[in-house]
């Protein structure tokens, strides 16, 4: 047995827990930041740690340096490490660190469990082609709707409609009635089309897309140990098809790990390096 | 090459470490004001309050406005999202007591005429904490 064909230690559901650690400690500690805030015993609030903030003022900082409405420089700094980390590990802010991912994420397991779905697909399965387009040119279009009112006012529009400001603000400034039926429609169609936001609507999450695709570490699935079971396409939460692709390149995938974890065959599935020693593996795999 | 599975949560507390670290590189005001420009011979000073109320750039131009007509009040810079803002004044005029006195008198509000109380409260003056006063 060569090195590289051992079975991968179960260090992988050590890891699927230390995401479930970090979500919870951040949607802990966006509850606690926007709460105390909200009554005042704190000057700190929960838009201060969004880096969506950080695009939202980019413009502003660069041409006049000065930041938009509330947005200041750890909006900016957070934005600029975002790019950073997706160029490594592609949408792993989404899966392991943004707490809006989180709350979606968990209402489609509550879902998928309680409408008995054995994917996270939805009640309405999206044809390819579709999520395609939905993905790429409707996250777009309300991102350059987003930043092109913000950049134009001067203030941060996109607050009344952003789930992460409603939910963790403690009913902030610019929470209207409304901005709650908009969050209700979001956890409404999340039960029927899981994720729905994080893979349609989000804005940060268009932005970050092309560094995604571009991003180094990936999972790669080796033909020669997977039975083509299918367990990591049914765990994947953003409902990627993985088994049927030698290497994970969608922009979508967060790094959850959900499908390592899942795999029966521990070899399969494996998280690499994009791009370092590939032309090794590849000339390695040609042999006879 | 293969990468060990650690490595994520690795990069993303680098990501938070870089964020929140890196915000001293990128410091901006989001709103700068001059008053007056200093009379030659003066001993201009810069006092730094932190001021609750101050939360975007709209309620910082209106902490501006608290200091217009204030004789001696030079410059101001506001920094919304730490709540904080730099006055920079002749300290032969005014102190920053007088500075903070102004930021928490009542805002005439000219569309309506009306004068709003409390909208701002100065917690910390030049690092110092200030209580709030019994009642």
């Amino acid at each position: 047995m060569t090195r590289s064909d051992r079975p991968q230690p179960r260090g992988i559901d050590r890891v699927k827990r230390l995401r479930l650690a970090f979500q919870l400690f951040i949607v802990g500690a966006a509850v606690f930041t926007g709460v105390r805030y909200a009554q005042g015993k704190s000057l700190v609030s929960v838009e201060t740690y969004c880096p969506f903030g950080g695009l939202e003022t980019a413009w502003s900082f660069f041409t006049r340096k000065q930041f938009s409405c509330a947005a200041g420089e750890t909006n900016l700094a957070l934005f600029i490490a975002l790019l950073a980390l997706t160029v490594l590990a592609r949408k792993a802010f989404c899966g392991w660190v943004c707490p809006a991912g989180a709350l979606f994420e968990w209402e489609a397991r509550l879902a998928r469990r309680l409408l008995r779905r054995r994917n996270f697909s939805g009640v309405w399965p999206v044809p390819p082609r579709v999520d395609r387009a939905l993905k790429i040119g409707l996250r777009l279009v309300v991102l350059a709707l987003v930043l092109v009112a913000t950049w134009k006012t001067g203030e941060l529009v996109f607050r009344g409609y952003d789930p992460y400001y409603i939910v963790f603000s403690a009913h902030g400034h610019d929470v209207r009635a409304w901005s709650y039926a908009v969050l209700g429609g979001l956890l409404l169609l999340g039960v029927f089309l899981p994720m729905a936001w994080c893979k349609y609507l989000c804005p940060l999450g268009a932005a970050i897309w092309p560094l995604s695709i571009a991003g180094r570490l990936r999972l790669a699935r080796k033909e020669h140990h997977c039975t083509g079971c299918g367990a990591c396409d049914r765990a994947c939460p953003q409902d990627l098809s993985v088994s049927t692709v030698p290497e994970v390149r969608s922009g979508e995938c967060t790094l959850c790990l959900e499908c390592t974890a899942a795999c029966p065959t521990p070899q399969a599935l494996e998280l690499t390096w994009s791009g370092v020693g590939s032309r090794r593996v590849r000339s390695r795999r040609v042999r006879p | 090459m293969r990468a060990p599975a650690w490595i994520i949560p690795a990069l993303v507390v680098a990501f938070a470490a870089a964020g929140v670290g890196g915000a001293k590189l990128v410091v901006a005001p989001s709103l700068t004001r001059a008053y007056a420009d200093a009379a030659s011979g003066s001993a201009t000073r810069t006092s730094v309050f932190v001021v609750q109320g101050v939360k975007c750039v709209d309620t910082a131009e209106r902490a501006a406005r608290q200091l217009e007509g204030v004789p001696g009040v030079l410059s101001l810079e506001a920094f919304a999202s730490r709540a904080r803002v730099e006055v920079t004044y002749d300290a032969g005029l005014v102190d920053a007591e007088a500075i903070r006195d102004a930021f928490e008198g009542p805002l005439h509000e000219p569309a309506t005429g009306e004068y709003l109380f409390g909208l701002y409260t100065v917690i910390e003056m030049d690092g110092l904490k200030i209580e709030p006063e019994a009642e």
